[in-house]
């Protein structure tokens, strides 16, 4: 027999250099589960196929479709579902830290009552049936008073209509959304204009991208689908990318160029690309004279105002680079712009906005493969009787405010002033997934205040799972769902193809917890028992799954497939291919990638549409006095979603209210005369977190917990500080003390905190009281998990400082306008202080009144719109604030 | 009223060998400590009910406390009744059922977050072993304090019951089955947790039923023959500060704070005899 040579290790490795081609072709019959890409996952322990239940992610609002895999029962995993075609089997890593929020142990797991002082943080635990009686008194009184007393305000509301029914049904029209804090100045730019509240940019194929204002790679609207489209636009298609920030994010520095510009003058930068195409005539000429409400004349004309150098005054952006831009992207077919929200988030934000779109408009880069497309979503009806609109119209709501008329998103941030002043009568203020406390402008010293007051808000309801800074005002607090519990229907346009998707319960819910239709409707057959009122008959069934079946279960083509059945086991409908490992794309049988379809404004009208419709001089087609279509070069078409079924470069509507209707730029009169020393706060949010609900989230506030303020380099030489040393931003309302972050990384005239710190409710993480020992019995936790917490700051709120002031016209919060002046801090202050003034935020509010159609600056910040007669040319009512 | 979350099958548990003495003392024993659980497990649950306050406010009762060291202050003993129910309502609420409060569930106190690995587990001891868990006033989870003390006051029952009947083998079973749990649940995190709440406490009543608590967890522990590690995150010294704080002989009640944890001023298991408490 063979003896084996004696061999040390160091002979064995040199024997596996040569190993290296025949290990590579030995059978691997093992392979690491995780790895595969099925909508399947084991446990690492016991080696067993967890439970997988589709859903869709509402961590935040891009509605990304998720799978959530349970071991006993219990989430232990979030993954993205696979056959999601927006989502491609890939979640944020707040999508997949979202078991957090069910199983936070401040969870709120039962009805409570309130019996300390409003915020004193006491409270009785109730039973559901107590909590409903009591609660359907109140509302009883009120209906009594006049049903426009019962105000219902909400943030994130993806109940597929619940809400809408429950407020209908109590016959209140005071409902109230959270989008003038968000996005209704982008809306309300874009809607007049071709229709949708959005676009689609199809990054993926594209070959240039104008980036303005959006963290699109980290934190915008549909973030995780488009920033995997933006990632493939660069590798694959070798896309430029140029964004105009005043921050270098995460996006500016992945971009080709970061041109970091004067803060609320990206609108001024858009209509200097704008007059440097039409001048060098690399305009698409023939979209504009076709599909638009102007001529190409008309639009030369206009735009000869906006030179370069009349931008690079105001903006800072040199003329020379604006020139260079302009023509790169008018001549890179195909191209794209994305704004979110920059542009948008100030006084004239809608005005920005539209100066932004103009460009694809210009450049006919209008739903064409790479372009600028529009948003494509899906419908589902609603469960049958529908209860009728609201008899008499509420002083504002979601869709209206009397001094903002073509806000048509509402000016939702406008309304503690509006409480404040009568206007808004409260008696009974219920609030679902909100937190304006912490989310508004004005935060503790404008909410705060007036939900604290008996006497202007007397009974107020909070639907909610945590304990967030509104709901710890709360009179009565309703346990609602976290989202892996809850029943939802959803449709987002976060990829070119359209979709249906559902959120179901993953495990039946903590404690006592019920989804807000299911704590709607008890509410409701708490008031009216046996349906002689009238109301039970709109909330007759039995559970959430119910209610689901009368959305999904005859939809056609879904209806086929299984209806809400073919949902519970999918997540999403339509499958429109298999995810591909490899690519991390959709591909189809054949395995090529699949193909989203283009122009939808150009799909002709069919012969049975045709049928009976009449077509005007302008080409305009309307059945039963409903525009359909619009014919052009002899071909019916679709068109777009507007009343004329084209582009409104001119938006006639505008020009009523004293507003110019073409596309323009107005200065934010404030930063005009600011002083040497003042500069401009900006805020900002991070990518593992959202607004206000994600600091209790264990995973992600050890990522990230607290947010110093960026100041440039040179801004900081000047006011002595380094990076960590306290500063002092003062507002015109208040003051606040935070941590400097030095870096080159920002506009030298601005200032950016981001936000979602600084919480003073929402948990012991949120808040770090433990840490503080004050008092130690009150969120004074001291459970395992807590010894993990290895830091001690939690950051500074900024929204108390920021004053409350809306677009004239979409109504947005003008976020981004706020003029601070910022030192050294002194010896008296303290990391953490702020103190905000509601006096002082009146008076801001008053200000901001001014700049309404209404007011008196209105008519001196439109110096061409002379011709305009005044708000009786609106048929103007006169309404307004007493404050 | 329902107080009683954990409803037992019919046990399986039968043949009866067993000197009638011994076992008929083993089964007084096992009936006392049943009550105890009972109490205990009352008192966590859910809030406490005026019929379950009247019943701990008997002079005999609170005689009995006190000769084994528990003290209420007069916020429980002087308090008109309907006013003590809703006063320890909103302490309940601070201290366990609302946010930012201490939940008294293992889940939480091991694992940092409800419905984690005890909460199964549990789940399937008490099916295992004939139960299932019932919402009483409130849904609570399967590990929650008053739903492990009342889980063993049943094992308890039964095995007295198997004693009364001279059935050493089922009382066997039943013993170990309480020892597992002890050692694998309650044991765990309970001692921690009766101190953290000793400290937390407002009142006088949670105060003084968490030492009780303590010292109770203490006996059960060395009576079973167990050792145990607390793993629950509350801190198992006091500070010094807070010692001599708890040591003022002002503070009435508070006074054997100062000793050791779980030692002085708890009296022996054997030395406590309590009357039926209603469920
Ligand atoms: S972006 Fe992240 S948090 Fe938002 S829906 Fe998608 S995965 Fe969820």
């Amino acid at each position: 027999m063979m003896e084996m040579t004696k061999l040390n290790r160091r002979t064995f490795l040199k024997v596996s250099a040569a190993t290296g081609a025949a290990a590579a072709v030995a059978p691997r019959l093992l392979k690491a589960m995780e790895l595969e890409l099925a909508g399947k996952d084991v446990s690492p322990v016991s080696g067993v196929q967890r439970k997988a239940v589709p859903i869709t992610c509402h961590f935040c609002n891009i509605q990304d479709g998720a799978i959530a895999y349970l071991e006993n029962d219990r989430v232990v995993k979030l993954e993205g579902n696979p056959e999601h075609v927006s989502t491609r089997g890939r979640l944020c890593p707040k999508g997949n830290s979202g078991m957090w929020y069910s199983y936070d142990p401040d969870r709120i797991l039962y009805p409570l009552k309130r019996v300390g002082k409003r915020g004193e943080g006491k409270w009785k635990r109730i039973t559901w049936d107590e909590a409903l009686t009591e609660v359907a008194a109140k509302l009883d009184e009120a209906l009594k008073e006049d049903p426009n007393t019962i105000v219902l305000k909400y943030g994130r509301n993806r109940t597929g209509g619940v809400l809408d029914r429950f407020m209908q049904t109590l016959g209140s029209d005071s409902i109230i959304n959270h989008t003038s804090v968000c996005e209704s100045s982008k809306k309300v730019g874009m809607e007049p204009a071709w229709g949708p509240d959005i676009e689609t940019p199809d990054f993926a194929n594209t070959k240039y991208v104008l980036n303005f204002g959006s963290n699109v790679l980290e934190a915008s609207y549909f973030h995780n689908p488009l920033s995997q489209r933006v990632a493939e636009g660069r590798v694959d298609n070798h896309m430029k990318i140029v964004t105009f920030d005043v921050r270098l994010s995460n996006t500016a520095g992945f971009s080709d160029e970061w041109i970091p510009v004067h803060p609320g003058t990206d609108g001024a930068v858009a209509l200097a690309i704008g007059h440097v195409i039409l001048r060098e005539d690399l305009q698409d000429s023939e979209f504009i004279n076709t599909w638009t409400n102007v001529t190409v004349d008309e639009l030369k004309e206009h735009y000869k105002q906006f030179t370069p150098e009349w931008a690079e005054k105001i903006s800072g952006v040199p003329a020379a680079t604006i020139e260079r831009i302009a023509i790169e992207f008018a001549t890179t077919k195909p191209a794209t712009i994305f704004t979110y929200r920059g542009p948008a988030k100030h006084l004239y934000g809608s005005y920005n906005e539209k100066a932004c779109m103009m460009l694809p408009v210009m450049t006919g880069n209008i739903e064409r493969r790479g372009g600028y497309c529009l948003p494509r979503g899906m419908s589902w009806p609603q469960p049958k009787p529908e209860p009728p609109k609201p008899a008499k119209h509420a002083y504002m709501n979601k869709h209206h405010h009397p001094l903002y008329p073509l806000a048509s998103h509402g000016v939702s941030h406008l309304l503690p002033f509006h409480i404040a002043d009568g206007t808004m009568k409260v008696n009974v203020y219920f609030t679902y997934q909100d937190n304006p406390v912490y989310t508004n402008p004005g935060a503790r010293a404008v909410w705060g205040k007036v939900l604290s007051d008996e006497t202007l808000v007397p009974f107020f309801v909070s639907m909610s799972s945590h304990m967030g800074e509104e709901t710890a005002l709360a009179d009565i607090i309703l346990p609602d769902c976290p989202y892996l519990e809850r029943w939802e229907p959803e449709s987002m346009p976060n990829s070119l193809w359209p979709w249906l998707g559902i959120r179901q319960p993953v495990h039946k819910s903590l404690g006592e917890s019920r989804e807000n239709r299911i704590l709607m409707r008890d509410i409701i057959w708490k008031l009216d028992p046996d349906g002689s009122r009238g109301m039970r008959k709109y909330w007759e069934f039995k559970d959430g799954e119910d209610y689901m079946r009368h959305h999904f279960d005859n939809i056609p083509g879904l209806k086929e497939a299984g209806g809400l059945d073919f949902l519970k086991k999918h997540g999403v409908w339509p499958i429109y291919g298999k995810l591909d490992p490899r690519t991390g794309k959709i591909v189809d049988k054949t395995g090529r990638e699949i193909r989203a379809e283009y122009g939808l404004y150009k799909k002709e009208l069919s012969e049975e549409e045709m049928a009976g419709a009449i077509i005007d001089e302008n080409g305009l087609i309307t059945k039963n006095g409903k525009a359909i279509g619009i014919q052009r070069n002899g071909k019916n078409y679709v068109g777009f979603a507007t009343p004329n079924r084209l582009i409104n470069v001119r938006v006639d509507e505008w020009a009523k209210y004293g507003f110019n209707p073409m596309p323009t730029f107005k200065r934010i009169p404030w930063h005009e005369t600011m002083r040497e020393d003042e500069m401009i706060l900006t805020t900002f949010k991070l990518n593992v977190h959202k607004q206000s609900r994600s600091a209790a989230v264990k995973w992600l506030a050890e990522i990230a917990h607290s947010n110093p303020a960026w100041i440039n380099t040179e801004t900081a030489k000047k006011i002595g500080v380094k990076t960590g040393d306290l500063v002092r931003v003062e507002s015109k309302v208040g003051y606040l003390v935070t941590k400097a972050y030095v870096t080159e990384g920002i506009h030298p005239k601005a200032i950016a905190i981001p936000t979602a710190f600084g919480h003073w409710e929402y948990g012991r993480l949120a808040t770090l009281k433990l840490k503080e020992k004050k008092p130690e019995w009150s969120h004074g936790q001291e459970d395992p998990d807590f010894n993990n917490v290895w830091w001690d700051d939690k950051g500074v709120h900024p929204n108390d400082i920021i004053p409350a002031i809306a677009d004239p016209i979409g109504g947005s919060q003008a976020w981004f306008d706020t003029v601070v002046k910022v030192t050294k801090a002194g010896p008296n202050d303290k990391y953490g202080d702020v103190v905000a003034d509601w006096d002082r935020h009146v008076e801001a509010f008053k200000e901001g009144l001014r700049y309404a159609y209404t007011g008196d600056l209105h008519r001196k910040m439109h110096p061409e719109m002379a011709h305009w007669k005044g708000p009786e040319e609106a048929g103007h009512e006169s309404e307004g604030s007493h404050l | 009223m329902k107080t009683s979350q954990i409803e037992g099958k019919k046990s399986g548990i039968s043949q009866p060998t067993a000197i009638p003495e011994v076992a008929a003392g083993m089964a007084a024993e096992c009936g006392a400590r049943a009550l105890l659980y009972r109490l205990l497990s009352a008192v966590f649950v859910e809030e406490a009910s005026a019929e379950f306050l009247s019943a701990m406010r008997t002079p005999e009762m609170l005689e009995q406390l006190a000769e084994v060291g528990i003290g209420f202050d007069a916020d429980f003993t002087a308090a008109p009744l309907a006013e003590l129910v809703d006063t320890l309502a909103v302490e309940y609420a601070s201290l366990f059922a609302a946010s930012g409060g201490f939940p008294p569930v293992e889940s939480v106190r091991l694992y940092g977050r409800y419905r984690h690995e005890p909460n199964f587990e549990v789940m399937q001891t008490y099916q295992r072993l004939g139960f299932v868990l019932q919402p009483g006033r409130h849904e609570v989870f399967a590990d929650q304090l008053g739903v492990e003390l009342m889980f063993i006051a049943e094992l308890l029952e039964r095995q007295a019951e198997a004693l009364a009947k001279g059935d050493l083998i089922a009382s066997r079973k039943l013993e170990k089955e309480i020892k597992r749990f002890w050692s694998r649940h309650l044991g765990r995190w309970v001692r921690g947790y009766a101190r953290l709440i000793e400290r937390a406490a407002m009142h006088s009543f949670y105060r003084e039923m968490a030492r009780f608590l303590r010292g109770f967890a203490e006996e059960e522990i060395a009576a079973l023959g167990l050792h145990i590690e607390d793993a629950d995150g509350a801190r198992l010294e006091v500070p010094k500060a807070e010692v001599q704080e708890a040591a003022d002989p002002q503070k009435p009640g508070c006074t054997s704070d100062a000793a050791p944890p779980g030692r002085q001023g708890i009296r022996r298991l054997q030395d406590l005899r309590l009357p039926s408490v209603p469920d």
